[in-house]
């Protein structure tokens, strides 16, 4: 485990520091504190990283800037913050967690358990989605992404409109986040349910969903069963 | 709803205008008044041959006795026991024969040397009923002039029902006094409210314009109430001039004040040469005199607000607006009521710009209010806003979990900043001291959180001299928020203070390595509240600059004094 953590307070980065070696003991790799915004983003260009902890509100600048940049990348962002009224639009951005301070080593552990155990978020909120695109980041509404396509490391989001665009996160990742809409149905395939139209059997114990769009998904067999108790 | 009030003072205004310009046909016609000096009975009669008497002789001295004879047309007959009266306006002492018959006296003729002064300049006679049928009549009065022996002729008559002769007059009067007590009021009511907030020139100067029109008309209108001998009616005419030549410099003084325009001392004293030329110049031509004055007064009135609605000034159309229907009233109405009427619209838009002004001021006092309630609220913000309440109590948990004794100090040192703004909380001035107090305990709080060495210089300091709450303290926190400690792990600060004779200074400097990308930023909160807290308490006599400096960060305060 990768963790970066961007506080310019001394005593409280020490503090996230201590408690985040303790909770992740051997597992962590590597473990950085920054202060600044500017280096941060330089840090998460150049370095590889699974977890990023990060405070909104860094020597009297505004933390969103370095969330939209950190949210298009492939790790999770935990928020530790003292602006609680922060915390819905960041669960709109997509952060897996918001701890706000002060915080003791529970609040902290419940919120790394996000990471380690891949528990999906239910009381998520995430609205956008943000994609690399030409070098700049845009944001997409998440109510336009149809499914989305696991393709290795990254992931493929299919829109209403018919395009397609690539993001960071891992089909895993975005599962955990987007959760209270969409359903792993297959070991590549996350698909909003409102977007099924039916399912279809075929021979051979082959499930299909088909989309309003038309599109024929494969359900996985291991898949089916728990989708059949939950929707039908 | 000041609109409102205007419009129903303007309404009522023409409404009087119209109860006293009342006229109807006239019941009489009056030919040529010929004079002759001496003394003979028979000249009041009706059908003496005075071709050859004088048409206005130019001295009669001495108090000598002299004759005037006026023929008059009755073209109506009197109603049955509604006898007709004849209201005169003659200088002199005299007896009245109507068709021979003496109808009434009026003082003393030929006796005035011997006698005190007798009789009124205004008077009204009865005629009995059985001499006034329709046809040619003969009016004639044996005077003497004492008093003004150059001042024979030019009779006022009028001939009408005797009891409208009597009562016009009087509800005329009565219409008049009421009005006038209206201006009294308001001159009295603006002289306290001058008085109770000094300086309200304006105030002041409308408030003398109204008494000044009070007693115009209570001069105006005093032969009503007290008979006045003719010998003192150049003393009440003396008065109503110089009433006016008051009320002409004070009303264009009073639009002066409330549109102010260039070299307006200068153009002012012009003005009071103009009106003083017109006063002094046929000083004895009362009405010509009066007029004039009246078309300076008018002309300098109107430019002003020209230019002040040219200049965008609240009021000033309105003011033109009211000072275009005098010149229509002028030529309307005879020029005693237009002059009347003129004032009393001119008074009334004087009256709604200070209505505007006092406005005005109520809502910079409550917006003052508001925003020195706005100002102790943000500084009571400073210690509960949640970054540095959250921040300052997580790395005081660590503390007192890593190190119990260095938290006690961190909670003591926070205790003492909040002890500190609850003693400064609702002032608008505090000692310096106590500012660099709260500066150093704040210091100490950051240092348990941020985990630099933070030093504090002053240098110069006068501990007699007194802050706005928290200015310091503010900059002292955009300098710790936005710098970052160099090497040694340290950041400095160092506040100086100057005295010179037309200005304090406060330079507060920082001494760190970097400001984090504060150029181009927008202006913060916090010196918003520093700006806000200084017009608060120095009005705009100080001065704020910020900005980077080589060694980090460079803010200077300046008072003027």
């Amino acid at each position: 485990m990768n963790v970066l953590i961007v506080e310019d307070e001394a005593r409280i980065a020490k503090r996230i520091e201590r408690m985040t070696r303790d909770i992740f003991g051997d597992n962590l790799q590597s473990l950085r504190q920054i202060d600044t915004l500017h280096e941060a983003l330089k840090f998460i260009k150049n370095n590889p990283l699974d977890l990023l902890l990060l405070d909104l509100n860094l020597n009297g600048e505004n933390g969103f800037d370095l969330l939209t940049s950190a949210i298009s990348g492939s790790f999770h962002t935990i928020i530790i913050s003292a602006y609680k009224d922060q915390a819905i639009t960041a669960f709109e951005y997509g952060v897996l967690d918001f701890v706000s301070k002060p915080f003791n080593q529970s609040r902290l552990q419940q919120a790394f358990n996000r990471v380690i155990h891949k528990e999906k978020l239910d009381t998520n909120e995430a609205k956008l989605l943000a994609v690399k695109k030409r070098g700049r980041i845009q944001l997409l509404p998440v109510k336009e992404v149809v499914y989305i396509k696991g393709a290795g490391a990254y992931t493929e989001l299919f829109m209403v409109d018919g395009t397609k665009e690539l993001h960071d996160k891992s089909l895993d990742k975005l599962e955990q986040l987007l959760s209270h809409t969409f359903e792993r149905i297959h070991k590549s395939y996350l698909v909003k349910m409102s977007e099924v139209r039916k399912i279809l059997v075929q021979s051979g114990s082959k499930y299909l969903a088909e989309l309003k769009n038309g599109t024929q998904i494969p359900i996985g067999r291991t898949k089916y069963k728990d989708l059949k108790e939950k929707w039908f | 709803m000041q609109r409102l009030y205007y419009c129903f003072g303007i309404g009522f205004l023409l409404l009087m205008m119209s109860s006293c310009s009342q006229s109807s046909e006239p019941v009489f016609k009056r030919y040529r008044t010929v004079f002759q000096i001496g003394d003979q009975e028979e000249w009041a009669d009706k059908n003496l041959d005075d071709r050859n008497w004088l048409r206005r002789p130019k001295l009669i001295p001495d108090g000598q006795v002299f004759w005037s004879r006026t023929r008059i047309d009755i073209l109506k007959a009197p109603e049955a026991l509604q006898p007709y009266g004849l209201q005169l306006v003659a200088y002199g002492e005299y007896e009245v024969f109507w068709d021979g018959v003496l109808i009434g006296e009026n003082g003393n003729p030929g006796r005035e040397a011997e006698l005190p002064p007798e009789g009124e300049l205004w008077i009204t006679f009865s005629i009995p009923t059985h001499l006034t049928d329709e046809g040619e009549h003969m009016l004639a009065l044996r005077l003497s002039n004492y008093y003004y022996p150059d001042h024979v002729g030019g009779y006022g008559l009028e001939i009408d029902d005797y009891e409208d002769l009597v009562t016009d007059r009087l509800i005329e009067t009565s219409y008049m006094h009421i009005f006038a007590g209206a201006f009294l009021i308001a001159a009295v009511y603006y002289l306290f409210l001058f008085l109770s907030s000094k300086k309200e020139y304006p105030m002041l100067v409308f408030s003398t314009s109204c008494f000044l029109f009070f007693l115009l008309i209570m001069t105006r209108f005093v032969r009503t109430a007290f008979p006045i001998h003719y010998s003192l009616h150049v003393v009440r005419l003396e008065v109503i001039s110089s009433l006016m030549f008051g009320i002409s410099f004070l009303i264009p003084l009073y639009f002066s004040m409330q549109f102010p325009f260039p070299r307006r001392k200068l153009i002012l004293c012009i003005y009071a040469g103009v009106l003083m030329y017109f006063f002094i110049i046929n000083h004895h031509f009362f009405d010509f005199t009066i007029y004039n004055m009246a078309i300076c007064l008018w002309l300098l009135s109107l430019s002003i607000s020209l230019y002040g609605i040219y200049k965008k000034a609240k009021g000033a159309l309105l003011v033109l607006l009211t000072l275009l229907p005098c010149l229509f009233i002028r030529y309307s109405v005879s020029f005693n009521i237009s002059l009347f009427a003129g004032f009393s619209l001119i008074l009334l838009s004087m009256l709604y710009l200070l209505s505007i002004r006092i406005k005005e001021q109520r809502l910079a006092y409550e917006n003052s209010l508001v925003q020195s309630t706005r100002l102790r609220l943000e500084l009571l913000k400073k210690n509960i806003q949640p970054h540095f309440l959250m921040n300052t109590l997580t790395s005081l948990i660590d503390w007192v979990e890593e190190a119990p004794k260095k938290g006690v100090l961190f909670i003591e040192a926070l205790a003492k900043e909040f002890d500190l703004f609850n003693q400064i909380e609702n002032q608008t001035l505090i000692p310096i001291a106590q500012e660099i107090a709260l500066c150093r305990t704040h210091l100490e709080i950051m240092a348990y959180r941020k985990e630099i060495n933070y030093s504090w210089e002053e240098e110069g300091i006068d501990p007699a001299e007194k802050v706005p709450p928290a200015i310091l303290h503010t900059l002292l926190e955009n300098g710790i928020t936005h710098s970052l400690p160099p090497d040694d792990n340290r950041i400095r600060f160092k506040l100086f203070f100057e005295s010179r004779s037309d200005c304090k200074s406060y330079t507060f400097l920082t001494f760190a390595a970097g400001i984090s990308q504060a150029t181009g930023r927008e202006e913060g909160t916090g010196l918003k509240y520093v700006r806000a807290r200084l017009t608060e308490s120095y009005d705009s006599k100080w001065n704020f600059t910020s900005g980077p400096a080589d060694h980090g960060w460079k803010s200077v305060i300046k008072i003027y004094s």
